[in-house]
């Protein structure tokens, strides 16, 4: 099925809720090649280009078509208004992929190592899903973590996503030059209106993880009224105090409980070493 | 965009067919005959071949890496529609005793079973195959044979092989390798000691195993595949099918990629059953997955060394472990631990040497061939023993090296001496000299690329610079005593040429050297190459750089017969012998240029064939202490990594390989260089990048995703300093095979560099991330 509009897309899905929608396919095929999957039948939602591209609405917030495909996220005008995100759209592959996998299609794949889901997680944005005759609005949080999930039926159109005006960075450890899946990643945006720093770590949990706490702490060392200088001394204890917060004693490690009587396992301090590296380095950016 | 037209048309203004001439003969570098086709995508692979009314063949693969299998019930796949014929162990012909044992074959033993029979001995060895009329169909029918398998322990850790019950009827042991020579108790006033080990690489080849095969009304069989060895893969098919080796014709398909041999026998050995029990064409191709778990990879190794040397630095005594995981079969098993054993020392003079070594049988992905195999793993110890040796002593890495560099005529441990150029200390001399490249320092503006890539986290104050030094050597052709041989034919009809040989072209540009041998020798420019298949004569397999001089002089000799045939009458004609006359551009002219005629006109209406065998010169097994002259010739190569290492992420970027090749002539130069950089980024990508890794016996990371290849980002600038050209007198024009010693070398430098930006020992390759964090 190949529908031209939205409410086409969702009364196709209405008619077959078997279906599953396909947009830039790059997760999809490489499950269908490999005889994971099956599908009854597809949905392409190749012709629907009103979810290629992106509006704003009540001034403060950007809404982002599922169809927006990462290199699309890469280009100038984009990354001026989510700057995360676009750097998240960059590191996501190569070429080939960033010019047909779409942010919806990385939400949906909903992928530990997905290189948008922290960002989103970060500027805690919201993703409607729609379905024939309504709509609803779910924070993408939820969606990740299977707290409200897609339901039979319903076709992820849109995301919306805050816009700060103000510095954000995404980085990500690969131990690799070339484009490669994160060990892990980090978001980190700043938001002067509410004085708050918001910090996702994606790739070291099934979703990404929020360091509320330590958030909250940096906040405070922040000198928002001037020129957001901060003790790089701070900057470093962020660092610590993310990667303690994101990555538990037992990673790694096989049996939990004997894992935490002796302290944090070795695979545990390494990542915990890329994740402070990373939120140390980010924090540092973005605060440049 | 630039259509495929463009491109066509670039590159072949690029080949010289519009303007300038072709280059021409050897020493020049003219185009592959298949670039073109291979950059339009229109070169037919394996995988494109087709047949009226074929089936498609799926194979059922062990799921456990050691198992006992008390049934097999193919029933219900049978049963499926669709389905016209499932084979296991019990359809190829009885073993000795009388019972299936799975006709098993392999190049140097014959211990790997074409089906498993009674027990599985790696993840992912074949039990079974179906051949259907649609490959879901087959794939499915695949998924409905049972069966009963008694999982046994699996033995993976290769220390544990020499202790543990019998994997396999012959032991677990494939060789034990001792070499002994010298004084025994010598010591030196330094000692450094190490342990290194290697990780699993896969040749991973951009083309997945794929063929066809052909049912012919004698009750033979044609196999249509990317094969590199087409008259030994006819030979073994035949053995394990019970035919005679006439009734198999092997038909070479354009080699999507071969760093090793390219078929495995048990996918062509059950495609060719399936179509005899069908009557029917039946093509198969692997997943990716599937090619990771049948095809045979790099021998993990771990080795501990121990050097002593004088204050000076000079090498005393050697003493060294050499281990290799050869995985579940032998395959080369045994050659490779005699390589990794006689270059123990690497290119360095050392009187009093002693090693044991040995390649043992684990529940591991089965091990084989790949550029260097052995040579790769001893030259990444004894190159990081230098380093060690070099640190303690306080001396510069390429000091320490050029103390101890072999050179011509010196002995290797083996007792046998190095009659071919060994210009190690020249080598060295060139990757030191070249200048380095520019820090990030020097030029602020440029957008550096920074360890982690574009884009990544790397941040340029903790960034450190390393710069490393390796030299290494690799044998050439067959060694202790394997019969090498090729044979090629060479016709002239009209003005052009034909060249029939079996040798296949892999990539590494046989057949536009066979080219430009005819070119330089009959002075004909269309030299046809005809595609090889298993009935033309012997040839060998594309393996250890041996078609440069065994093809290549079998077609040299061929094309001196045809000159001789043509230059006779000729020769009678102007009344002197065939001896003064000589053929350049394309004209025969006498020794005084006074008498000559083109040849063209010395060619027309003639039809010249001669065929021609090139043998080198035999070698002899190693004995029972290591000592023998098992080697034809040694080909040398050094290094110089320059790396970014991240000390806080551990992130590394090579910036930069310099190179120093010993090729004794360089026949095509173009060709070299990338033969070169080929060699550079599979090394490069064994240092950083590439491991195959089991967890009990099991591939954890069966594809392109997790199994990680150098891409265009992480292949570093190769800078070629010097590609020296001493003769070596006994090869074919002298010229040494080049596409080895690249790879053997670069993962040397590459940790040597690691080593020098981070402080860190690096004893194990590939380096991972956490290796490198120097905080």
């Amino acid at each position: 099925m190949l529908p031209a509009s939205l409410d086409e897309a969702v009364d196709a899905l209405a008619a077959t809720p078997a279906a599953v929608p396909v947009a830039g396919a790059t997760d999809l095929m490489e499950a269908v090649n490999a005889g994971r999957l099956r599908p009854a039948a597809l949905v392409g939602l190749g012709r629907i280009t009103e979810l290629r591209g992106w509006r704003y609405e009540d001034g403060g917030t950007a809404v982002l078509g599922a169809g927006l495909t990462h290199a699309r996220m890469d280009r100038p005008d984009f990354a001026a208004l989510i700057p995360a995100l676009a750097d998240a759209a960059r590191t996501a592959g190569p070429p080939q992929v960033r010019n047909v996998g779409t942010l919806g299609g990385n939400i949906v794949t909903a992928a530990p190592a997905g290189d948008t889901l922290p960002v989103l997680t970060a500027l805690e944005a919201s993703v409607t899903l729609a379905r024939a005759g309504a709509s609803r609005e779910v924070p993408v949080s939820h969606l990740l973590t299977g707290l409200d999930p897609v339901r039979p039926g319903e076709l992820l159109t849109w995301v919306r996503v805050p816009l700060l005006h103000a510095p954000q960075v995404f980085l990500k450890a690969t131990g690799r030059s070339g484009p490669a899946r994160a060990t892990a990643s980090v978001a980190l945006v700043l938001d002067p209106a509410r004085r708050a720093v918001r910090c996702a770590v994606g790739a070291v949990a099934p979703v990404p993880l929020r360091p509320l706490e330590a958030e909250a702490w940096v906040a405070g060392c922040i000198d928002w009224d001037g020129s957001r200088e901060i003790d790089p001394a701070a900057t470093a204890a962020f660092g610590e105090y993310v990667a303690a917060a994101c990555v538990p004693d037992s990673y790694g490690a096989e049996g939990a409980w004997e894992a935490v009587t002796e302290g944090p396992s070795a695979a545990a301090v390494r990542l915990r070493r890329t994740v402070s590296v990373l939120a140390r380095r980010a924090l540092g950016r973005a605060l440049k | 965009m630039t259509s495929p037209t463009d491109i066509g048309a670039a590159l072949q203004q690029d080949g010289g067919e519009g303007g300038a001439p072709e280059p021409f003969g050897l020493g020049s570098s003219p185009l592959r005959s298949d670039a073109l086709p291979k950059a339009l995508g229109i070169y037919p692979y394996a995988a494109d071949l087709w047949a009226e009314g074929l089936l498609w063949g799926a194979v059922l693969r062990s799921p456990h890496p050691h198992a006992r299998i008390r049934g097999i019930d193919t029933s219900a796949a049978l049963a499926l529609p669709g389905v016209h014929a499932v084979v296991t162990a019990a359809d190829l012909p009885p073993g000795p005793d009388g019972g299936p044992d799975g006709a098993p074959a392999g190049p140097i033993v014959a211990d790997r079973p074409v089906l498993a029979a009674g027990v599985v001995r790696h993840h992912g060895e074949p039990i079974a195959a179906v051949a259907a009329d649609h490959p879901d169909t087959a794939r499915l029918a695949v998924g409905l044979i049972a069966v009963d398998y008694e999982p046994l322990e699996a033995v993976t850790d290769p220390e544990q092989a020499f202790t543990a019950p019998a994997l396999h009827p012959d032991g677990n042991l494939f060789r034990h390798l001792p070499l002994r020579t010298g004084d025994p108790d010598a010591v030196g006033e330094i000692v450094v000691e190490g342990l290194y080990q290697v990780g699993r690489q896969d040749p991973a080849p951009l083309g997945a195993e794929a063929g066809l095969a052909v049912p012919r009304p004698d009750g033979g069989v044609e196999l249509h595949l990317s094969s590199t060895d087409p008259h030994g893969d006819r030979d073994r098919t035949a053995a394990c099918l019970g035919l005679e080796p006439d009734r198999v014709r092997l038909v070479v398909t354009g080699v999507p990629g071969a760093t090793t041999d390219r078929e495995d026998i048990s996918f062509q050995v059950t495609l060719a059953l399936l179509a005899l029990r069908t009557g029917r064409p039946v093509k198969m191709t692997l997943t990716r997955e599937e090619s990771f778990q049948t095809h045979t990879s790099r021998h993990p190794a771990l080795l501990r060394y121990r050097h002593h040397a004088d204050a000076e630095g000079t090498l005393v005594k050697v003493e060294a472990q050499i281990l290799l995981d050869g995985g579940a079969y032998a395959d080369v098993s045994a050659e490779a631990l005699a390589a990794a054993t006689a270059f123990s020392v690497g290119p360095y003079v050392c009187p009093n040497v002693f090693v044991d070594a040995w390649a043992v049988r684990t529940n591991n992905p089965p091990a084989g061939r790949m550029r260097g195999e052995g040579a790769l793993q001893a030259c990444f110890a004894y190159e990081s023993q230098l380093d060690q040796l070099a640190a303690r002593l306080g001396v510069d890495p390429v000091e320490i090296r050029r103390r101890n560099a072999m050179a011509t005529g010196d002995p290797m441990p083996t007792g046998q001496a190095v009659t071919c150029p060994a210009p190690v200390g020249a080598l060295l001399e060139a990757v030191a000299a070249e200048p380095l490249p520019a820090l990030p320092v020097d030029d602020p503006d440029a957008e550096w690329l920074l360890p982690g890539g574009p884009g990544g986290a790397g941040d340029p104050a903790a960034v450190r610079r390393g710069i490393g030094y390796a030299v290494g050597m690799v044998h050439m052709l067959g060694a202790e005593g394997e019969d090498e041989v090729s044979t090629a034919t060479v016709r002239v009809s009209g003005d052009h040429a034909t060249v029939i040989c079996a040798a296949v072209d892999s990539g590494q540009g046989f057949a536009t050297l066979a080219r430009q041998i005819v070119q330089t020798v009959l002075g004909v420019s269309e030299v046809y190459i005809a595609p090889a298949d298993s009935d033309q004569s012997i040839a060998g397999p594309s393996a250890r750089g041996r078609h440069t001089w065994v093809s290549g002089g079998a077609v040299e000799r061929a094309a001196l017969m045809v000159r001789h045939q043509l230059l006779q009458p000729i020769a009678a004609n102007f009344g002197m012998s065939v001896e003064l006359l000589q053929i350049a551009d394309g004209k025969i002219t006498s020794y005084d240029g006074v008498l000559g005629m083109p040849v063209a006109e010395a060619l027309e209406g003639k039809e010249l064939w001669a065929t021609a065998q090139c043998r080198p010169h035999p070698t002899e097994p190693l004995d029972e202490s290591g000592q023998g002259d098992a080697f034809v010739s040694i080909a040398f190569c050094a290094m110089r990594a320059v790396v970014d290492v991240d000390i806080e992420l551990g992130a590394v970027r090579v910036v930069e390989m310099t190179v120093a090749q010993d090729v004794g002539r360089a026949l095509n130069p173009r060709q070299i260089e990338d033969r070169i950089e080929a060699g550079v980024a599979q090394g490069v990508g064994l240092a950083l990048l590439e491991d195959l890794r089991t967890e009990g016996g099991v591939l954890q990371n069966p594809s392109l995703t997790g199994y990680r290849l150098p891409t265009a980002l992480d292949t570093p600038e190769v800078r070629i300093a010097a590609l020296l050209e001493e003769r070596d007198v006994v090869a074919t024009f002298g010229a040494k095979a080049v596409s080895a010693v690249p790879a053997v070398v670069a993962p040397a430098a590459v940790a040597a560099a690691v080593r020098a930006a981070t402080g860190l020992p690096v004893g194990r390759l590939p380096i991972r991330p956490e290796d490198a964090v120097a905080v």
